[in-house]
């Protein structure tokens, strides 16, 4: 693989389960980094990592992980690592047993195997507990075990799927702050797949949005929070004045409830905003940058590719 | 007096060097088959789990190590009771006759063990976490099975060593036995693996149906202990090679039939099977198809699994 290459490539990728398309005509590049892969139940992102892991063959089209066919190579999956979304973990026996015998299965020693698991679930905060059955966890410990089985043997790239299922408001933060180390600290690539937009947004460095088995959208994080930035405004007088001030300076403006919600939000919005009171005589209450929810993402169609 | 030398304190302290890398050996598919085989190996004599885990298997291959055991005693017993010879006169069980007493327990060993190694990974989903990696569903699942055919060697062939040893012990001269009854060595551990990869087989593609080991296990158990009766009954009644046919359809016999050709001895469990009249090529193409092709049922099950 070439420096700088994209791990993940998939063209004109379909998936066909007899007449229901799940994946249709995908064209994705993941570079290094955290990818987010956004989409509602249904949208094709499941499908879309298991022909990554190699585990379906594509109805038409082509993938290639770090540079392999994983359907033609399956020791490629000896570098990547997937944390699945449902249950998955075996009750009865402790995390470092678990962790050593994944470590295993990727391809390590047992002697490394063993050493691996123990650094790995230091890393995932489970170091105290290791020794312990699983069963006996809590469903945050869970999801720490099953990030470490994805991470146990150093993978190049690791796919998450729903890493925040069934998490608390905290355990959430934690499990996100485990992603974000993922890749900063260890030098892993992510692909996180979610629907929640939050969790993407915070902790993606890119966004690959599916609906309905097509790529509607993808681009740098940067690029979405430029274009869903708004501003917020609400006066106690004169609000239809202020509006028809705005619109002669050239700003979209829409009604937003009390207040007034100004598109794409750049320096120079400010200086019309001032310029546009000053001239409506309307005294400001409330002025603050705003985002438009990654959800209206997905019922935009097009957008950038 | 001078002063003791000043001793220099020694303190410990912990770095955290972060996160490294690995950069050693990946050793590919071969590894991943191999730690399926040893975890297999594990959960069939339950190590690394709780107690609960190990006290079937290891109750099972103590009964059956203790059956080999109480047949050695009682041959040596007659040996010194009744002098030089005895126990051969005897006609006491031996070799030939041990998987014919012993055939129902192996069964039940399977039945009540090979499930673990199957239906709790489909349970939990754990088998979704083997897929991803750089093992089939094939490598998985022979391998699997290559684990618990390995138990079940160890099952079938220790009570028979202990058999042997204690016979040649018995004998007032052991290595005269041994030269004389050598030949069973070979004998025993071959009608061992038969009975070994049948009951390998048939256990294993029970529980490639459902992922509760409790339904698997009563299957089993039904399968090899009610067909026995039912079948001897039912052929007695009608006789004739309809007779022969149905008495095919005794589940615990048809390995045994397979010791007893190797032996050139019949069983006492299945000296009065009609189905040994219809020949040793029949009894062994039976054997082979009773092993054979639920072998590739349980093989094209996995062979397209995925998580």
């Amino acid at each position: 693989m070439t420096p700088g290459a994209p791990l993940v490539t998939a063209s004109r990728l379909t998936k066909q389960f007899g007449e229901v398309v799940a994946l249709n005509e995908a064209d994705i590049s993941i570079p290094a980094g955290i990818t987010g892969l956004l989409g509602e139940n249904g949208a094709g992102k499941s499908t879309a990592i298991k022909l990554f892991l190699g585990l379906l063959r594509p109805t038409t089209g082509s993938v290639s992980v770090l540079g392999e066919n994983p359907v033609e190579n399956i020791v490629v999956r000896g570098r990547l690592g997937y944390m699945p979304e449902h249950d998955c973990l075996p009750t009865q026996v402790s995390a470092a047993e678990f962790l050593t015998h994944m470590a295993e299965l990727s391809g390590l020693p047992p002697s490394s195997a063993r050493t691996r698991a123990a650094d790995t679930l230091r890393h995932t905060g489970l170091f105290e507990e290791r020794y312990r059955a699983i069963g006996g966890y809590s469903t945050g410990m869970k999801q720490r075990v099953k990030l470490g089985q994805a991470l146990v043997h150093d993978p190049a790239f690791v796919f998450l799927d729903e890493p925040t299922a069934g998490l608390d408001p905290l355990g959430r933060e934690d499990m996100l702050t485990l992603v974000r180390k993922t890749h900063r600290e260890f030098g892993i690539s992510v692909l996180l797949s979610s629907h929640l937009m939050a969790d993407v947004e915070r902790t993606c460095d890119r966004i690959i949005v599916l609906q309905g088995g097509r790529v509607v959208q993808s681009g740098e994080v940067g690029h979405f929070t430029k274009e869903t930035a708004t501003v917020f405004i609400e006066v106690d007088l004169n609000r239809e004045r202020l509006i028809a001030a705005l619109e002669r300076r050239g700003v979209a403006v829409a009604a937003d409830g009390s207040g007034l919600t100004i598109e794409g939000a750049d320096e120079s919005v400010y200086d019309h905003v001032r310029d546009a009171l000053v001239e409506a005589e309307a005294p400001l209450r409330r002025m603050a940058p705003r985002r438009r929810a990654l959800a209206e993402l997905f019922s935009r169609e097009g957008g950038t590719r | 007096m001078s002063a003791p030398a000043p001793t220099r304190a020694t303190t410990g302290t912990v770095f955290d060097i972060g996160y490294q890398p690995y950069t050693g050996a990946r050793e590919g598919r071969g590894s991943g088959r191999r730690a399926v085989f040893k975890d297999g190996l594990r959960i069939s004599l339950g190590l690394g789990r709780g107690p609960r885990a190990k006290v079937l298997p290891w109750f099972f291959i103590a009964l059956l190590a203790s059956i080999g055991l109480v047949m050695a005693l009682v041959a040596g017993a007659v040996e010194r009771l009744g002098g030089p010879g005895s126990a051969a006169e005897a006609n006491l069980p031996s070799h030939s006759d041990f998987y014919g007493i012993a055939s129902i327990i192996l069964f039940l060993f399977a039945a009540v063990v090979a499930p673990e190694l199957l239906c709790r990974d489909r349970r939990e989903g754990t088998i979704s976490l083997y897929l991803v990696r750089p093992v089939t569903g094939s490598d998985y699942v022979l391998a699997r099975w290559l684990a618990f055919l390995a138990v079940m060697l160890v099952a079938a062939w220790l009570p028979q060593f202990i058999l042997l040893l204690g016979l040649a012990a018995g004998d007032p001269s052991p290595t005269t036995y041994m030269a004389a009854h050598w030949l069973d060595i070979p004998k025993f551990l071959l009608a061992g693996i038969a009975m070994a990869v049948y009951a390998t087989t048939l256990a294993l593609l029970a529980s490639s149906f459902t992922t509760r080991r409790a339904y698997a296990s009563v299957f089993l158990v039904g399968l090899f202990v009610i067909t026995a009766p039912f079948t001897i009954g039912l052929a007695s009644e009608i006789g004739g090679k309809a007779g022969q046919w149905i008495s095919m359809f005794n589940l615990t016999n048809i390995p045994v039939h397979v010791n007893d050709l190797i032996f050139g001895k019949v069983s006492e469990i299945t000296s009065e099977a009609p189905a040994r009249e219809l020949g040793g090529t029949v009894l062994v193409a039976w054997y082979f198809a009773w092993t054979i092709v639920p072998m590739v049922v349980l093989w094209g099950r996995y062979r397209r699994l995925t998580p």
